[in-house]
């Protein structure tokens, strides 16, 4: 295995893990907000229903989105006319990581903003906040460690996710081949040092993050540090 | 107020970030503009590979996709939407199946290669392994096969049932994705024997052949190339069918160790 190909598959795998969250963030965000705030029957269910992609084995979650969205699924037709092609091409395990990292990216939030005192986001509001400004200004940056914990979980989660991806895109090299089913692709073929090198290039990107998200986490001091009590 | 705006911009940076890690990455995908999409049975690697650059360079900005695995999981995928060109079987019932759903251009199919048998040994045997009935010595505690509908699996277990061995290796056996798995766990000598093609055994890095099925014993083994209904480079995909089953291809798939078409198929469409 040549150190472009490497490179190449790192970079794939880049793109699809950060779409993925890009994809996954606003609904997680939007959905972890509601869920924090709201108390209705059923919420069990529901967050039953969100946490499905994390406890489902990944490969069941492929077929799932083979079903629906493959060459004889209820949405082909839609989003055909749409010239969107999305089973066997990127776009489609950038979506099966996204997937599988929203649970993570949805409880993060939640969890985060649960702890968010209600009472300043009222404050806010009787001067004269408006509900997104008081969302964007006062709620979530106060809820910021843990929104960036669960952007990092699901990130990372969809950097490596393996069953969903090789299912509804394939382990097409050079297309849908990431560092998780190069590795395996690898296995496959005996070829060990070069799973091995793959393995290390994966062990980079998870520790890349980490760092990154750390270093923010650091020089923005924790918010209960000094909020007003 | 100050301290939680500083954060909103962190959060801010954060999102962009993404954005632009996405645009750029995104940005360096491809260029070409002829890309052709072979998804070819996993025994094929190294001639098709070989075929395939030779081909790229025939013509500028011309690129081949090559994607190498099971022929039933290949041919299961394309079903699914996968955007093949052109598909190389390890047999009749992979191609047949997508034929049966119309994914073939059935005028393009052709039959371009045979292959045999062998058992391979791992390094770590030591006991010899010369005939059909030594798979049962227990020594040999585990054998590599493909899955039962993977072409060199179906082969495999088709040549143990004719000798009777089929329930007794059943029982040892570990079942892989495909020849070229197969082949890799005799290699690590995480099974002591396996059942490959000739051609894997030929780029085994330590496990070697133990014995190749007797001519007479050897299944109907057939390699067959047609270009898919699906694809987006019709034109491009009979070019390198063309060439598979010219001079040039066959000499690439003997030197690989590959047998010519067997003879049983000569009523099968030729070149036209």
């Amino acid at each position: 295995m040549s150190w472009s190909e490497a490179i190449a598959m790192t970079a794939l795998t880049l793109r699809v893990g950060g779409v993925a969250v890009a994809l996954a963030f606003l609904p997680a965000l939007g959905l972890g907000h509601w869920l924090a705030r709201r108390e209705f029957r059923g919420k069990a269910l529901v967050e039953a229903v969100i946490a499905l992609p994390m406890l489902l084995p990944p490969v069941a979650l492929g077929l799932g989105l083979l079903l629906l969205f493959g060459r004889r699924g209820p949405f082909f037709p839609l989003l055909h006319a749409l010239g969107v092609e999305l089973p066997f091409t990127w776009w489609a395990a950038a979506l099966a990581a996204a997937l599988v990292g929203f649970p993570f990216l949805v409880r993060a939030c939640e969890q985060a903003f649960a702890e968010v005192e209600p009472r300043f986001e009222q404050l806010a509001r009787s001067l004269g906040y408006t509900r997104p400004a008081t969302f964007l200004r006062v709620t979530l940056p106060l809820a910021r460690r843990g929104v960036l914990y669960g952007t990092l979980l699901a990130f990372t989660r969809g950097l490596g996710e393996f069953g969903a991806t090789a299912v509804v895109a394939g382990i097409q090299p050079g297309r849908t081949e990431t560092l998780a089913l190069g590795i395996w692709s690898r296995i496959e073929l005996g070829d060990d040092s070069g799973a091995l090198v793959l393995c290390l290039a994966s062990f980079a990107l998870a520790l890349a993050a980490t760092t990154l998200a750390e270093g923010w986490l650091r020089r923005a001091p924790h918010p209960k540090a000094k909020a007003p009590s | 107020m100050q301290c939680v705006t500083k954060p909103g911009r962190t959060l801010c940076a954060l999102a962009m970030s993404v954005a632009v890690l996405v645009c750029v990455s995104g940005g360096t995908a491809r260029g070409a503009d002829a890309v052709l999409d072979i998804w070819a049975a996993a025994s094929l690697r190294e001639p098709i590979t070989q075929l395939a650059r030779r081909f790229e360079a025939q013509a500028p900005g011309r690129k081949v996709n090559l994607v190498f695995g099971a022929s039933s999981a290949l041919a299961r995928q394309i079903q699914a939407g996968a955007p093949a060109d052109v598909f190389l079987s390890a047999d009749d019932v992979s191609m047949d199946h997508l034929q049966a759903s119309g994914f073939v251009r059935s005028e393009t199919r052709r039959v371009f290669a045979s292959n045999q048998l062998v058992v391979l040994a791992a390094r770590e045997l030591t006991v010899p392994l010369a005939v059909p009935n030594d798979l049962l010595r227990p020594e040999v505690r585990r054998i590599a096969l493909a899955g039962p509908e993977v072409p060199a699996g179906r082969y495999a277990r088709e040549w143990l049932a004719s000798r009777g061995l089929a329930e007794a290796v059943k029982a040892r056996s570990v079942v892989l994705d495909d020849a070229r798995a197969t082949l890799a766990s005799v290699d690590s000598g995480n099974a002591e024997a396996g059942i490959v093609y000739l051609t894997d055994a030929r780029v085994a890095k330590t496990a070697r052949i133990a014995f190749v099925v007797p001519e007479a014993e050897q299944p109907y083994i057939v390699y067959v190339g047609a270009v898919m209904v699906g694809g987006d480079q019709p034109e491009l995909a009979d070019d390198f069918l063309r060439v598979l089953v010219s001079q040039e291809g066959l000499a690439a798939l003997h030197a690989a160790g590959f047998l010519p078409p067997p003879a049983k198929t000569a009523s099968s469409p030729s070149a036209p």
